[in-house]
């Protein structure tokens, strides 16, 4: 009894603020990839390389966009890998929990 | 590998081999269909090679034939035996081989299951993995069985089997169980509280990912692999790996066996530290679970420091891996150093604790002889005196140059399986420490351009033991891959290890031995 509360004070509290205090994930965290509209060049490699086939590219009369769900990103980090101009990055954002399944997509545009 | 075996094999039973071809250390021995049973006997009994693997391989379009290849293991010269049997297409059955080898069970009935091969005289043909609503002439791993088939619904009943006298009743639990874990139906048959028998039945979530792995391309199958198994996925993801390098001929560089290797101890620190914790929390010593718990979740922590990742994803690829960890080897260094530390306590406390030791010693043994026949796998085999470990008996990353030891017990008790398990952790650690004293520059990856055509066994110790893969490519596509997860040996395990036991101690039994869902159903 004595050696489990001495084991209970020496670890002390190790439970954290969060959510009321906001968490940082480490440096190199394979978070949320974000989409840079002004790199860009819709050449589909992202799209080719993406495991759970969850990058789109679109075009009509309008011009090319692309999407990018949340939904089904396994994090893995293809996209910025395979990318020749440094469009898609994977940040260190955490947080992705919505209410619906469109507000996990993001869509970039270019018009022509 | 000394021709040793095939030449007693020819000795002992004349001219049965069709075809022989070694490659690296498999060496497939082709034998007349009807000496398959005789032989792997022989292997079994008079060897002792252990059963690894029995699958099936859909190869009509080069020769009209199914394959059936039975892989041995073994273990003294690291090296594997598969005895391999052509099938025609038009008799679609072989001779069972469970009534010699109980292990095949399984093996046998999802072949039937998967490629309507029959093997005939098998003590229980039920299905196994198509449940009873699946039409009876469709079979998802023939090549002719398109990956988009929809099918429909018919109906059928599957029969248990039953335990009768005064005062026996069923208790059915599952497959919705309370608490966020995926499903499987145990049917308990009991008297009072001790259990009489329990039938398990599984495969409710079968993902079909072995057609999978034939649908897309091999730079995403290591993606696949690492989520066959979620808390396993470093172990599935190098085994792959591994299989497509061999097939190469690929050699990968030394920084990227240690990144694995490393990879690989963090894996199962954070799974037997898991484990260790539910096996606390069942027997209701919640202060164990409490810091066995936080201290999980600083490995956790530190897998995700270290590769960006909790569960450690991301980081295999063909070829070595994707992200060099250098710069992180002062915070591994410190963090296992005070996890040794406050591990040890906690287990010296854990250990001496009369309430822990009356719920857990004695409890769910799993004789040794039991655990043979089963061919019981990694910590769960090795508490009932089963002295196998991939990482020294088929060495692959970096465990050939690392010294570590073994821990074999032979109580089959649950406290046997959290002994084995604590002192693995100190492995693990020591083996990262001296991994990270090796540690040379260098690349992390080799580039493999083409993937030629052939076929190779990939392995490695997954925290719940021997994972295999096996993998034959055409074409820079994956022909077929056979996926043996330690689960699939294990689960039949616990129908005998909780024999004899009260109906409560269930749930400490089934924790201990600490069986995936996922993996099994694959």
């Amino acid at each position: 009894m004595f050696e489990i509360l001495r084991k209970t004070l020496k670890t002390g509290t190790v439970t954290t603020q969060y959510p009321n205090r906001p968490e940082t994930a480490p440096e190199g965290f394979r978070g949320k990839p974000e989409l840079f509209p002004e790199k860009c060049t819709y050449c589909g490699e992202c799209v080719k390389a993406c495991p759970p086939g969850v990058i789109w590219l679109n075009e009509d009369n309008d011009g090319k966009s692309l999407a990018l769900s949340y939904c089904g990103c396994i994090f893995c980090g293809r996209c910025e890998e395979v990318c020749p101009s440094d469009a898609v990055k994977l940040t260190r954002e955490y947080e992705l929990a919505s209410k619906t399944k469109d507000d996990l997509v993001t869509i970039i545009r270019r018009k022509i | 590998m000394k021709s040793e075996y095939t030449d007693s094999i020819r000795k002992e039973f004349g001219s049965v081999i069709l075809d022989e071809n070694v490659s690296r250390n498999e060496t497939y021995l082709t034998v007349k269909k009807d000496s398959a049973v005789k032989i792997c006997d022989y292997l079994y009994h008079h060897f002792d090679a252990p059963l690894v693997s029995i699958f099936a391989a859909d190869e009509r379009k080069a020769d009209g034939c199914f394959k059936i290849h039975y892989v041995f293991s073994l273990d003294k010269e690291d090296a594997f035996l598969i005895i391999k049997i052509n099938i025609d297409e038009k008799s679609p059955e072989f001779s069972s081989i469970t009534h010699k080898i109980p292990s095949a069970n399984w093996y046998e009935r999802e072949i039937q299951d998967m490629f309507g091969l029959v093997p005939k005289g098998h003590p229980d043909p039920r299905r196994l993995i198509n449940f009873e609503d699946w039409p009876s002439d469709a079979y998802p791993l023939r090549k002719d069985f398109d990956i988009r088939t929809k099918l429909p619904r018919v109906k059928g009943e599957y029969v248990y089997r039953r335990v009768e006298g005064e005062g026996v009743y069923e208790i059915p639990v599952g497959p919705v169980h309370a608490g966020v874990i995926e499903p499987g139906h145990f049917r308990f048959s009991v008297a009072g509280e001790p259990i009489l028998n329990l039938e398990i039945r599984h495969f409710y979530t079968h993902k079909g990912i072995e057609k999978l792995f034939e649908n897309i391309s091999i730079d995403k199958a290591v993606f696949l692999a690492e989520r066959v198994s979620g808390d396993n996925s470093v172990a599935h993801a190098v085994a792959f790996c591994q299989a497509i390098e061999k097939i190469a001929g690929a050699k990968i560089p030394p920084r990227a066996k240690y990144t694995r290797t490393i990879l690989l101890e963090l894996e199962r620190l954070y799974n037997h530290l898991g484990d260790i914790a539910g096996i606390a929390t069942d027997v209701a010593y919640a202060f164990g679970a409490a810091h066995a718990n936080r201290l999980k979740e600083e490995v956790m922590q530190l897998n995700e420091s270290v590769t960006g990742s909790r569960l450690l994803r991301g980081m295999n690829t063909i070829g070595g891996v994707r992200r060099d960890i250098g710069g992180r080897e002062e915070l591994i260094l410190e963090k296992l150093s005070s996890l040794n530390l406050d591990f040890s306590d906690l287990m010296e406390l854990l250990f001496a604790s009369p309430s822990v030791a009356d719920r857990i010693e004695t409890t769910g043994r799993l004789y040794n002889d039991i655990a043979k026949g089963l061919h019981v796998v990694g910590p769960a085999g090795r508490a009932s005196g089963i002295d196998r470990d991939t990482r020294r008996d088929h060495p692959y990353a970096a465990y050939r140059e690392l010294a570590f030891d073994v821990p074999v017990l032979k109580s089959g008790d649950v406290n046997a399986r959290t002994r084995v398990r604590s002192d693995e952790v100190y492995e693990s650690i020591s083996l990262i420490e001296q991994a990270l004293s090796r540690f040379s520059d260098g690349d992390i990856k080799v580039n493999i351009k083409e993937i030629p055509d052939g076929y190779a066994l990939g392995y490695t110790e997954a925290p719940r033991g021997e994972t295999l893969y096996w993998v034959k490519t055409s074409k820079n596509r994956i022909e077929r891959c056979k996926v043996r997860d330690p689960s699939f040996c294990n689960w039949l395990a616990i129908e005998y290890a909780v024999l004899d036991n009260i109906v409560p101690d269930f749930p400490i039994i089934n924790k201990s031995l600490s069986l995936s869902y996922s993996g099994n159903d694959m």
